[in-house]
């Protein structure tokens, strides 16, 4: 055995995978723990060596992605080992995504839920776009819940950098039903612009609780998102008739939004109207949206701790709460400003050898690109 | 000295310490620990879902019979009530016949009193449960003193002993402040007990309920989608009839019918919606009353970090020479402008590239030298280059 793989092995030791718990595109996801805290996480197994290169571009991605990025709304990469022809990526578990929220039927959504989730999905996408990140596949599935309620932006799979000039990026990304016109119509030089539609689509989609745009083939999505929106006319979207895979698909008329979403308040529909506008460089960026009236109006957003629960999630909270009777910091809390009586640092539990060079901003990379 | 060491021990070993409610259910979550003794340790530090999580090494060896975990994969450790370790068939085999002298240091044990290792270090294991014990009773929080300096020195009272707890020193004495301290406290620890269980109990409540609302809520759709189905059915049956004992015109039957069952829809519709929204006040109502006790919702933050309250060094310039994106500004059909691309945004990420982490001080303290950039700098980067 050689130092690399040793330092593998080593860092294989640590995890315990336990039962699966989901199946993407091209990984297996599953449950497990931390050998020395009994933390749970989740490993996700990709299989590596079922495609020409060696190492699928997908499992690079979200390795390098994940590496760079640290936000309360952004899963959480503990660490990467490989097994065998696997690639595996240790990430902190989380109960439950949206996806399932949406469709348990028995859960009531007040505005507040709504705009909690949405402030946490913003938040999260302005990190990814202010390090020039498009995520290029969010959907309600990949946007996972924590136990505490936050939404974790996951699957960066499809991510990349935003493109130096002149270099052509795939339209072939985005799951259709979230996948913005300009994508539809093959254009290969695109922004951040691509993330905030699919934002619209979620928005949507947790007002009226089924998909807002869901096309059966990649033409009947642009006719069902112009008959929701009427077709663009070229003042509307100037250029767009030119992009590489344009196609007439009719003329439909503009509905009003307020028509279809009966019940929302006048700034919901104005941000939502803003993530869905035609022309992506007037679409509304995700730091701008976080400064949408909408944020401020009441109801303040639901506190994560208090948003709908999964029955799932309610049963894996419903356990005996985390050392009733263990509290270790007499005090209650290590108070700010108290620094006389800190407990001793032995104290905390080993989390050997945390890798603490991933705090290290972004900004610090000279690798990138 | 030898009188003092046991007294500790027994205080600290009080029944209280092994509250662990780990039933054999949950243990089967843990494999390694499936347990090979006639009894069930429990006790140990427990993890957010209340499951105890033992520490477990490769390196495991009882000491007492030297076997490790290449002879006995299923070897167990568990620790005395002294801090010492042995496994679980010397436990079977000193103890079951009741208490016995410890092989390491002689003191008498029970089996009942061995607890599972949590941490590496049985050091950190026997601070962990001073500490919860401690925290029982020396659970007053910041507002129960009158300013700071109070609570400050409160607190170095329960690190002094805590520190005599765990070396040992003047246990006596020690015991002596722990008693004084319960006498004189016990209104405010009963409260904060009270407090405690309170906030537990709400939290129950509050999952109860919305357990029970979602139970309603799945009822009432059921009952919804069974009342319109019986509804479509017996318009369609209404409409057969009509059809079979009446001369009019079929196709006017059929269209008169559609255009009933349709406002029928309409109705059931809005009464739907209506429902949902006598729900959602039902909600609202349910969760203000309980956000008393957990947690009030706050204002909106846009964002939780400073990012942007950082002054940039540099500027970016309305243009640059960069060979690169000529075939951006040759764009003549429009079709990057169409697909939403922007050279400005390419400008701007390469040109952070560049300068991003100048004015920090590098890592390694002797080398480190702070760079002089204190004012704008006029970047002039050739991006062709990045
Ligand atoms: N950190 C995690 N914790 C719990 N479940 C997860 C986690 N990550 C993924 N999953 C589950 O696995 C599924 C697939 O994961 P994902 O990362 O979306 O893979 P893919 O890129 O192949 O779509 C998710 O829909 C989710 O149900
Ligand atoms: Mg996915
Ligand atoms: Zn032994
Ligand atoms: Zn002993």
């Amino acid at each position: 055995m050689d130092a690399v793989e040793k330092a593998n092995a080593e860092r294989q030791r640590r995890w315990v995978k336990d039962q699966k718990v989901g199946e993407g595109t091209y990984a297996v996801v599953y449950r497990g723990r931390e050998l020395a805290t009994g933390r749970k996480i989740a490993i996700k197994k990709i299989k590596v060596g079922q495609f020409k290169d060696g190492l699928d571009m997908s499992a690079v991605r979200e390795v390098k992605y994940l590496r760079e990025l640290q936000h309360p709304n952004i899963i959480e990469l503990l660490d990467v080992f490989s097994s065998k022809t696997n690639l595996n990526l240790v990430l902190e578990f989380l109960d439950t995504d949206l996806e399932m929220i949406i469709k348990d039927r028995s859960l009531v959504f007040l505005p507040a839920d709504i705009k909690s989730w949405m402030a946490m999905t913003f938040r999260g996408l302005e990190f990814c776009h202010r390090n020039f990140i498009l995520h290029r596949d969010l959907k309600p599935n990949n946007l996972l819940i924590a136990s505490d309620g936050q939404l974790k932006i996951a699957d960066f799979g499809l991510a990349r950098d935003a493109a130096d000039p002149g270099y052509k990026m795939t339209c072939q990304v985005i799951t259709r039903w979230y996948r913005p016109p300009e994508l539809l119509f093959g254009c290969r030089y695109y922004s951040t612009a691509v993330d905030i539609w699919s934002v619209g689509c979620i928005f949507a989609e947790l007002m009226l609780r089924i998909p807002y745009l869901p096309g059966e083939s990649d033409m009947d999505q642009l006719k069902t998102i112009f008959r929701a929106l009427g077709t663009p006319t070229d003042e509307e979207w100037p250029g767009h008739t030119k992009l590489p895979d344009y196609v007439s698909v009719g003329q439909f008329p503009r509905t009003p939004l307020r028509d279809l979403f009966t019940a929302a308040s006048g700034d919901t529909l104005n941000l939502l109207s803003k993530c869905i506008i035609f022309e992506p460089r007037k679409r509304i960026s995700a730091r701008d949206a976080l400064y949408h009236p909408y944020f401020f109006a009441l109801p303040y957003p639901t506190h994560p701790s208090k948003l709908p629960k999964t029955a799932a999630q309610t049963a894996a909270a419903s356990r005996p709460p985390d050392e009733v009777d263990g509290n270790v910091d007499p005090g209650g809390g290590a108070p700010a400003g108290v620094g006389k009586a800190a407990p001793p640092k032995k104290l905390k539990r080993k989390l050997s050898g945390h890798d603490l060079s991933r705090n290290i901003a972004r900004k610090l990379d000279f690798t990138a690109s | 000295m030898s009188t003092n060491r046991t007294n500790a021990a027994s205080w600290l070993r009080g029944t209280t310490i092994r509250k662990g409610t780990t039933t054999p259910a949950t243990r089967s979550h843990t494999p390694q620990t499936q347990t090979s003794s006639s009894i069930v340790f429990s006790g140990g530090v427990k993890d957010g879902s209340g499951r105890t999580s033992e520490y477990f090494s490769m390196d495991d060896q009882c000491p007492v019979c030297k076997s490790d975990r290449y002879l006995n994969p299923k070897l167990r450790l568990l620790v005395s009530s002294c801090y010492h370790k042995m496994c679980e068939s010397c436990i079977d085999r000193l103890y079951t016949l009741g208490p016995a002298p410890c092989p390491v240091c002689g003191k008498t044990l029970k089996k009942m009193t061995f607890i599972p290792q949590t941490f590496e270090d049985l050091v950190v294991e026997k601070e962990v449960a001073i500490r919860r014990k401690l925290a029982k009773e020396f659970n007053k929080r910041r507002e129960d003193f009158p300013d700071l300096r109070s609570y400050d020195d409160y607190l170095q009272e329960v690190e002094d002993i805590t520190f005599n707890l765990i070396n040992e020193i003047d246990i006596p004495e020690t015991q002596a402040r722990i008693a004084a301290y319960r006498k004189e406290n016990a209104a405010f620890i009963e409260l904060n007990q009270q407090r405690e269980e309170a906030y537990v109990q709400a939290l129950k409540e509050q999952e109860e309920a919305e357990r029970r609302e979602r139970q309603l809520r799945a009822e009432e759709i059921r009952r919804a989608e069974e009342e319109e189905r019986d509804a479509r059915e017996g318009e369609r049956r209404a409409l057969i009839d009509n059809l079979e004992n009446s001369d009019a015109d079929a196709a006017r039957l059929v269209a008169q019918a559609r255009a009933e069952a349709l406002k029928r829809a309409a109705a059931r519709t809005a009464a739907a919606h209506q429902a949902v929204f006598a729900q959602q006040q039902e909600t609202m109502r349910l969760r203000a009353a309980q956000s008393a006790v957990v947690v009030p919702d706050q204002p909106h933050v846009p964002l939780l970090d400073g990012y942007y309250a950082y002054e940039d060094l540099c500027g970016l310039r309305s243009s640059y020479f960069d060979p690169a994106s000529d075939a951006v500004r040759r764009d003549k059909e429009g079709i990057m402008r169409a697909g939403g691309y922007r050279v400005e945004e390419a400008w701007e990420r390469a040109l952070r590239y560049a300068v991003a982490g100048l004015d920090i001080t590098p890592p390694l303290g002797e080398v480190s030298m702070p760079l002089p950039i204190t004012s704008r700098v006029d970047a002039d980067v050739a991006m062709a280059s990045v």
